[in-house]
């Protein structure tokens, strides 16, 4: 009995084109999109290439002129810098052939003829190289005992924020969206588990109704739709994975194995979770959907689906609710692997989800396993 | 004698104040087609619901062949198909797919399951739509559905709730004659409606309800005979005056009798040939008339009279 019902939920959820629209295509398409929109300014941001820029000196500026020679020839160089008059240079960035134009003189300017990485850049170099030029030219003016300690400090500066890597892993901050995104799908596996309490349970369905009038126990019904549940979302987290993986190329190293377990067990989290909004009271499933679909919304928000420092703003305010929000421990799972060389906090996040699946399945079936009902 | 296929001894259902069901007490024999008849609210759904062991109730007994019923009464369950009010099907599956799963939570067996399926779709007149998802299928044909899915693991007991409701009048007495078709190869059937017509029709044995309550039970003429009217005659009639409608209302048999200008209407109690002593009078007194026609009573009749209203609204 417990295959018949086993194998007939997995063909009803096979054949549910909501069901899996929200847990295949959705998911797909969201990374689709999330690979298009990111991959561009993923490139931006790693761009080798140096920024064009033309230099107009309105008066002569000794310094400025041999900084600019100098970041001419070096090796890796970030701007292409060509000394040149005014029209030339607004004409250049008129034809897009430079992203700015430096004014040389007593104070460095900079124009711009759009927003974007390469402007903001110039930008930030400009207003470093005025900042720094101040506090020496003050340093001198003011204190000049100390003007050598300063010039040096100011040298140093970069070795002291020189990068230590704590990992030999991935650490494109645009990929934490991926990983998220596996969360969210993960996620969505509570419609199947509100559909497990809906289709068993004689006050919420006539399906329900009619399945409690056969010889089946409870017990065996609900353990096999679980199953099936299981059994589903286990090749819908593999495919969702396989699709990020392989075909969006988003990298997970060489842990993309456990990166699989953390996406089943996310799976199994989601269809507890539904299992267990869908045992609470005797709503209609459509508002059990939209209660799991805000709650799931939240939970994604909050672990920085749709606003990516959203995680960190939780981790300052609240650090304990990242431990129990479903999305982010399914999330930081995958990050872990990411971004530690040891596995420790992975496992951490794997227990935590066998913990909440047993949990939200259990109580599940406490609620549910009611065998008789004071109305219909 | 007839074994007793169900015993409901003095079944109490409340729902806060509102009493649901108040001391009901059935009984019913093995081959019947018991009728449940009421109008909506009056308790049908709620008796079949705790008979299911699928409601509490706050008092009383419910006996099925001859065992208390319980959640877990899985041996009784086996014997019992269930048709709900509402369709109860998987929207996901085809029609076979959706036959086989319910058949197979009684049968185990794979062969007989197969064999069981078909022949339920046959009974249903399902066979061209197979493959059919539910969603594809008319109202009647869904209903149907609904049927094979309650009666495809041959149940001895065969519970069936206003499966009419919605449904055209063609699969409406497709779904009658089956009824009496499960009937005739042994089951049991008990039959909730609000439509008299069709528990009149079908039904061996007719308890009817009101308010949570078993206002009548009998068979059908049983039910009839516990009312005085016997035959309401109908004559299409134009320009009668007091002395014949006195005469007419003289008649033997006749105990009232209505006239609103254009129709006589005659109540009759008992008696033969009512109709043409009645004819004779306006023949007597030289009276033309239309068209003539005479009614039996209604199960909604008797309805009227035990509870001073209509069983249900014209529909």
């Amino acid at each position: 009995m417990f295959w018949h019902n086993f194998r007939y939920f997995i063909k009803s959820g096979f054949k549910s084109g909501n069901l899996m629209f929200w847990m295949i295509l959705f998911p797909i398409i969201l990374g689709i999109f999330f690979k298009i929109a990111f991959s561009d300014i993923y490139n931006d941001l790693t761009s080798t290439e140096p920024i064009p820029a033309a230099i107009v000196e309105n008066e002569e500026n000794k310094v400025f002129r041999s900084v600019i020679d100098a970041l001419n020839d070096s090796e890796n160089k970030f701007l292409d810098a060509k000394f040149t008059d005014e029209n030339t240079a607004m004409e250049l960035l008129k034809n897009g052939e430079i992203d700015g134009i430096i004014y040389s003189g007593e104070k460095i300017s900079l124009t711009v003829a759009e927003n974007g990485i390469e402007e903001t850049t110039l930008k930030e170099f400009i207003e470093q190289y005025n900042l720094r030029e101040k506090i020496i030219t003050d340093v001198i003016t003011k204190d000049p005992g100390n003007a050598e300690k300063v010039i040096s400090e100011l040298s140093e500066e970069r070795e002291i924020i020189e990068e230590t890597p704590v990992t030999h892993g991935n650490t494109n901050n645009f990929d934490s969206y991926f990983y998220n995104l596996i969360a969210m799908s993960s996620l969505y596996g509570s419609y199947m588990g509100i559909n497990i309490s809906t289709k068993n349970q004689a006050n919420l369905s006539a399906l329900g109704a009619r399945k409690n009038c056969s010889p089946v126990p409870k017990g065996i019904s609900l353990t096999a739709a679980l199953c099936g549940s299981f059994f589903i979302e286990f090749i819908c987290s593999v495919i969702c994975v396989t699709f990020i993986a392989f075909v969006l190329k988003i990298d997970f190293g060489n842990r993309l194995p456990l990166v699989y377990l953390a996406a089943i067990l996310g799976g199994f989290t989601g269809v507890s979770f539904g299992f267990f909004i869908g045992s609470i009271g005797n709503m209609k499933e459509n508002t059990k959907d939209g209660l799991s679909t805000g709650i799931i919304m939240t939970l994604c928000y909050l672990s920085g689906l749709m606003v990516g420092n959203m995680k960190a703003v939780v981790a300052e305010k609240a650090p304990w609710f990242n431990n129990i929000n479903p999305a982010a421990v399914i999330s930081d799972s995958i990050y872990c692997l990411n971004i530690y060389d040891d596995l420790d906090r992975f496992f951490t996040k794997i227990i935590t989800m066998i913990i909440t699946i047993l949990i939200f399945s259990t109580l599940g079936i406490i609620m549910t396993r009611r065998k008789r009902y004071a109305s219909l | 004698m007839e074994n007793t296929v169900v015993k409901i001894s003095s079944l109490v259902k409340r729902y806060g104040d509102l009493v649901a069901l108040d001391h009901l007490d059935l009984e019913i024999k093995e081959g019947e087609i018991f009728g449940l008849l009421g109008p909506n609210g009056s308790g049908k759904t709620t008796t079949i619901n705790c008979l299911l062991s699928l409601l509490t109730f706050d008092k009383g007994e419910i006996e099925i062949f001859g065992k208390e019923m319980t959640p877990s009464s899985y041996d009784i369950k086996k014997q019992i198909g269930v048709i709900m009010q509402n369709v109860a099907v998987f929207e996901e599956l085809n029609v076979y797919e959706n036959i086989d799963y319910f058949c197979g939570l009684y049968i185990r067996d794979k062969a007989e399951r197969k064999r069981l399926v078909e022949e339920a779709i046959a009974f249903t007149g399902l066979e061209d739509f197979k493959k059919f998802s539910p969603k594809k299928l008319s109202g009647g044909l869904l209903r149907r559905l609904n049927i094979a899915c309650g009666i495809a693991h041959k149940p001895k007991l065969i519970i069936l709730d206003e499966p009419t409701v919605a449904v055209d009048p063609q699969s409406r007495n497709k779904i009658l004659e089956g009824i009496q078709e499960l009937n005739k190869n042994g089951a049991t059937i008990i039959y909730t409606s609000h439509y008299m017509e069709e528990v009149e029709q079908i039904c061996t044995r007719i308890a009817i309800m009101d308010k949570g309550k078993k206002i009548a039970e009998g068979t059908n003429d049983e039910l009839k005979r516990m009312i005085k009217n016997t035959e309401t005659i109908n004559i299409e009639v134009l320009g009668l005056d007091e002395k014949i409608t006195g005469e007419i209302s003289a008649l033997p048999h006749v105990y009232n009798s209505e006239y609103d200008g254009a129709k006589l209407t005659v109540y009759c109690s008992g008696g033969k040939h009512n109709l043409i002593r009645v004819l004779d009078v306006l023949q007597k007194n030289d009276i033309a008339f239309g068209r003539v026609y005479s009614e039996l009573p209604t199960l909604n009749d008797v309805f009227l009279e035990i509870t001073g209203k209509a069983l249900r609204d014209k529909e």
